[in-house]
């Protein structure tokens, strides 16, 4: 019997082991902040968030007991995909829940435990991984791509005696290597969320919309309406209820996801509007992700605040509200265009 | 040379916002209302910029050009240059680094200044009367 903990949270303190050069040049901690990456793994990416799609994986694979540890600090809001039917521990130390949980199934007799913390898109075979862990019989057998760690761990609970030696066993350099053959992407940056959806409209992951193609190489879900008079050029992806207004340009890999509107005469090329985004009238929307009222061009690496509703704003809020925006995934930790005083907002 | 008087550089303020650009205005006025005004903006200082601000370089560009004049951007930041291509108004303008590019634009002859029967590679660079006839 095979079990599942996805965490939602931080990613795991690396003890790098002595005398072992490939943990000492491959150990990285996420620079961004953690809310920031964690948001990336729960928006919609062509109409499923990698949370979700984790998820799913895991049940095509046969795992039948899955569970979520989330951190509290992680805001749920309309923005983040619900992950999908399964029960969500909300806690203050994900990583201490989920130790807790491992010991609980190993006292329920589990033979493997597969723990994920969702902070980087992978595609690899899960039955192929298990089998190399069975067959290497390390206790703790950790995923890697290019040498490099990722977050996804096959431990045998037999072979780790507390919660103490479980967390060891996580973070040890000794721990038995599976090297992911499959694709990475390690969503460090809103601009790997951009990649991911590229990569996936042009078939180079097996991140594909949810829906099936409308025309060769043009997703547009259920729900959404195109105006007769606007454009999309393939490929392209068009969320559910998303609407696209009369002289629109959709081109360039671009994905509008569910709930968005573009209005009259806007073009959007090789940009990602995420979920619940108003994208205003006439306007050029370039290399970059909208999300809400914020802005991340890919180009030159700023984000920019939007403070006029009419241009860019979270689709769906009333006028009174607008200046309660939600958070969003993108932080504004570079420069921005917003006034410096309060005073002048 | 074509265009006639200084070439003025102006800072634009910080707060490219109604008030910003309202009160920016009142300043400019009188030099948009001169025989072909020649205007750099410089943008080193503007931290923010919306639609009213973006309206008032539109509204000084085109008066400008009106009477024969023109108006050119420098030192535009990132943020800035997002914004207008964003509103689409980024190909409208002529943007240069510095105020001293801009400045250095309106010097240069145009190219409808050379006549066309002369061969470029003859008499073009070399002819000290041709230009000071196109000037």
């Amino acid at each position: 019997m095979v079990a599942a903990i996805v965490i939602l949270g931080p990613a795991i303190q690396q003890n790098i082991g002595d005398g072992d050069p490939v943990a000492r040049a491959s150990t990285t901690v996420a620079a961004m902040p953690l809310l920031q990456q964690t948001r990336l793994v729960c928006v919609e990416v062509l109409g499923r968030s990698v949370v979700r799609r984790v998820a799913e994986e895991l049940r095509q694979n046969g795992v039948e007991m899955i569970s979520v540890v989330a951190d509290a600090s992680l805001p749920v809001h309309a923005g983040l995909d619900p992950f999908c039917d399964l029960p969500v521990c909300w806690t203050e130390n994900a990583w201490s829940e989920a130790i807790q949980k491992l010991m609980t199934y190993k006292e329920n007799g589990v033979e493997a435990i597969l723990l994920v913390r969702v902070g980087a898109y992978i595609e690899f075979d899960i039955a192929d991984a298990l089998q190399f862990h069975r067959e290497h019989g390390s206790a703790v057998t950790r995923a890697f791509a290019e040498h490099n760690p990722l977050e996804f761990w096959i431990i045998d609970p037999a072979g780790v005696a507390d919660s103490d030696g479980m967390l060891n066993a996580l973070t040890a350099a000794y721990s038995g290597r599976y090297r992911v053959r499959g694709y990475v992407n390690r969503l460090e940056h809103p601009g790997d969320l951009r990649r991911l959806a590229v990569d996936g409209l042009s078939n180079r992951c097996r991140l594909t919309p949810v829906c099936s193609e409308t025309r060769a190489g043009i997703w547009i879900e259920e729900g959404a309406q195109v105006h007769r008079d606007a454009r999309i050029v393939a490929p392209a992806y068009i969320g559910r209820n998303a609407i696209i207004a009369e002289q629109c340009l959709i081109t360039r890999c671009s994905n509008v996801e569910s709930n968005c509107q573009i209005d009259y005469g806007t073009v959007v090329e090789d940009s990602s509007i995420l979920s619940n985004t108003y994208v205003g009238i006439g306007l050029d929307l370039s290399h970059s992700i909208a999300d809400g009222s914020k802005l991340l061009n890919l180009q030159r690496g700023v984000t920019l605040e939007i403070a006029d509703p009419c241009v860019l704003r979270q689709n769906g809020m009333p006028n009174r509200d607008r200046h309660r925006q939600r958070p969003g995934i993108l932080g504004l930790g570079g420069a921005q265009l917003t006034p410096a005083r309060e005073d002048m907002r | 040379m074509l265009t006639n008087g200084p070439i003025v550089i102006l800072q634009l303020p910080e707060l490219l916002n109604l008030g910003g650009a309202q009160s920016f205005m009142q300043e400019l006025e009188p030099l948009l209302e001169s025989h072909r005004p020649r205007i750099v903006f410089d943008c080193s200082r503007v931290r923010y910029i919306d639609s009213a601000g973006v309206e008032m370089l539109l509204h000084c560009l085109e008066e400008a050009m009106k009477r024969d004049g023109d108006l050119k951007l420098a030192a535009l930041s990132p943020e800035s240059e997002v914004i207008l291509e964003l509103m689409r108004v980024a190909r409208v303008f002529e943007a240069y680094p510095t105020s001293e590019d801009a400045v250095r634009s309106f010097n240069a002859i145009p190219a409808e200044a050379i006549p066309q029967d002369v061969p470029w590679y003859a008499n073009v660079f070399g002819d000290l009367r041709t230009l000071k006839q196109a000037s």
